[in-house]
């Protein structure tokens, strides 16, 4: 049999040798590659510094800028979101993590504000209005603006609560679920209606445009009624029966 | 986007809130969850016209002439919408037994749920003002008649109050030591102290 290796006692001995051999030299490289890391990640650390104090006025106060912020450091593998304890000096210098944690808190307080009322969905437009709100910022205020993107990525640092919370879309917009459990695509698709006809929707309705079964329109809309609160009977329409989607509207300042 | 819903000014200058646009605001929802947010928002919303338009009493059959300008009509009805909207029957005599249960109205006459005496005070505040009342106007330590109290010559917050709601009020006065009922024909009196 042809033996590449040398299996056997002397192949053993060869390469124990050799392993040793190499030890030394490894652990020179191995001092001079972590020396120059620590240099280069000194560089680098300190390009970031210079680059948080110049613009941390602009991450705070431009959606566009921020975005572009978050784009370049998960490029380059840095969590701008990092607490305390892992890098904690990079938030502190730029104050975005607290900055995103209290949008967060926020988002928080107009879901658990709103529930009772919309059983716990609400259109992402709806969030931003609420949130300008609660800043009181006007309609067009440039600075301090908040973007759809900041939404969604305090939402993301939400899911270390396990709280439930998420970004489903629906038709061509998105909503925020606060409700533990999924939307399934029935549920989706009776709010698609809804949102297209101003807020309401029925059996008839769900059947002219889904091409549903009665049944299944009218299993549809006793799930959202009855178990998801998702949506508000309404008896005195002139269609009979029709059912009103408090998430799709938009409730303007009392 | 859907529908956009206002808070909106009525003719009496009332600003109804936002929710009184929704037009399922009116009918009963069967979901526990959503009917406890939409009962807490119509008792808040009833309690706060009566006080704002000083009206003392609501009755189930309030409803009837709710739309052809009835005293609860800008409330219980909502001709905005389309079709216009009107609060169901059931869902009102829900509604008047939690505010008794919540000591936020008495039943007039007792022992019953369908007509109710509003407390848009609550019984205690409605002690301090009485009490107060008395002391700022000089007539403690005399006897007063109830139809002096909610009949004064100058206007007050107590006019026009109904005795059994003015009656719990001083009875609560009494227990504190800060009123004594005089029993007597004609209704009898009351005697506040300072």
């Amino acid at each position: 049999m042809h033996r590449l290796g040398g299996a056997g006692i002397g192949g053993l001995q060869r390469q124990t040798q050799a392993t040793q051999a190499y030890k030394p030299l490894s652990s020179a490289i191995s001092r001079s590659q972590i020396d120059s890391l620590q240099q280069q990640l000194a560089t680098f650390r300190e390009a970031l510094t210079r680059f948080a104090r110049e613009h941390r006025n602009d991450i705070r106060r431009n959606p566009e800028f921020r975005q572009q912020f978050q784009q370049m450091c998960a490029a380059i593998g840095v969590d701008p979101l990092a607490g305390p304890r892992k890098g904690g000096w990079w938030a502190e210098l730029i104050g975005y993590g607290d900055w995103t944690y209290e949008l967060a808190i926020q988002i928080v307080e107009i879901c658990v504000n709103t529930r009772d009322i919309n059983g716990g969905l609400i259109e992402m437009d709806e969030v931003l209005r609420m949130v300008r709100r609660l800043r009181a910022l006007g309609e067009d205020d440039g600075s301090e603006a908040i973007s759809e993107e900041d939404i969604v990525r305090s939402v993301h640092t939400l899911s270390v609560l396990g709280a439930g919370y998420q970004i489903v879309t629906v038709g061509h917009r998105k909503m925020l679920r606060i409700v533990p459990q999924e939307l399934d695509t029935d549920q989706a698709a009776v709010l698609e209606v809804a949102q297209e006809a101003g807020g309401q929707v029925n059996e008839g309705l769900l059947v002219l445009r889904k091409k549903w079964t009665v049944e299944r329109a009218r299993t549809a809309l006793e799930n959202m009624l009855m178990r998801d609160g998702l949506c508000w009977i309404d008896d005195q329409a002139e269609e009979g029966i029709v059912y009103w989607v408090p998430s799709v509207m938009i409730w303007a300042e009392e | 986007m859907g529908l956009e819903l206002a808070p909106v000014k009525v003719q009496s200058g009332f600003l109804l809130p936002s929710i009184h646009s929704w037009p399922a605001f009116f009918t009963y929802q069967p979901n526990p969850r959503t009917f406890s947010t939409q009962r807490e928002h119509w008792t808040t919303l009833i309690l706060t016209y009566a006080r704002f338009a000083r009206i003392w009493e609501l009755k189930v059959g309030d409803v009837d002439d709710a739309a052809s300008g009835g005293v609860w009509g800008e409330v219980l009805h909502n001709p905005r919408l389309k079709p216009p909207r009107t609060i169901g029957r059931k869902m009102l005599q829900i509604l008047l037994e939690q505010l008794i249960e919540e000591e936020r109205a008495l039943p007039d006459p007792p022992k019953q749920s369908s007509s109710v005496i509003l407390c848009w005070r609550t019984i205690p505040e409605w002690a301090g003002i009485l009490h107060d009342w008395a002391v700022t106007t000089g007539q403690t330590n005399t006897i007063l008649t109830l139809f002096e109290i909610s009949n004064p010559q100058v206007p007050s917050d107590l006019s026009g109050m109904p005795e059994p709601l003015l009656r719990r009020a001083i009875a609560l006065l009494q227990k504190t030591g800060k009123a004594q009922v005089i029993e007597g024909a004609d209704g009898g009196g009351v005697r506040f102290f300072p």
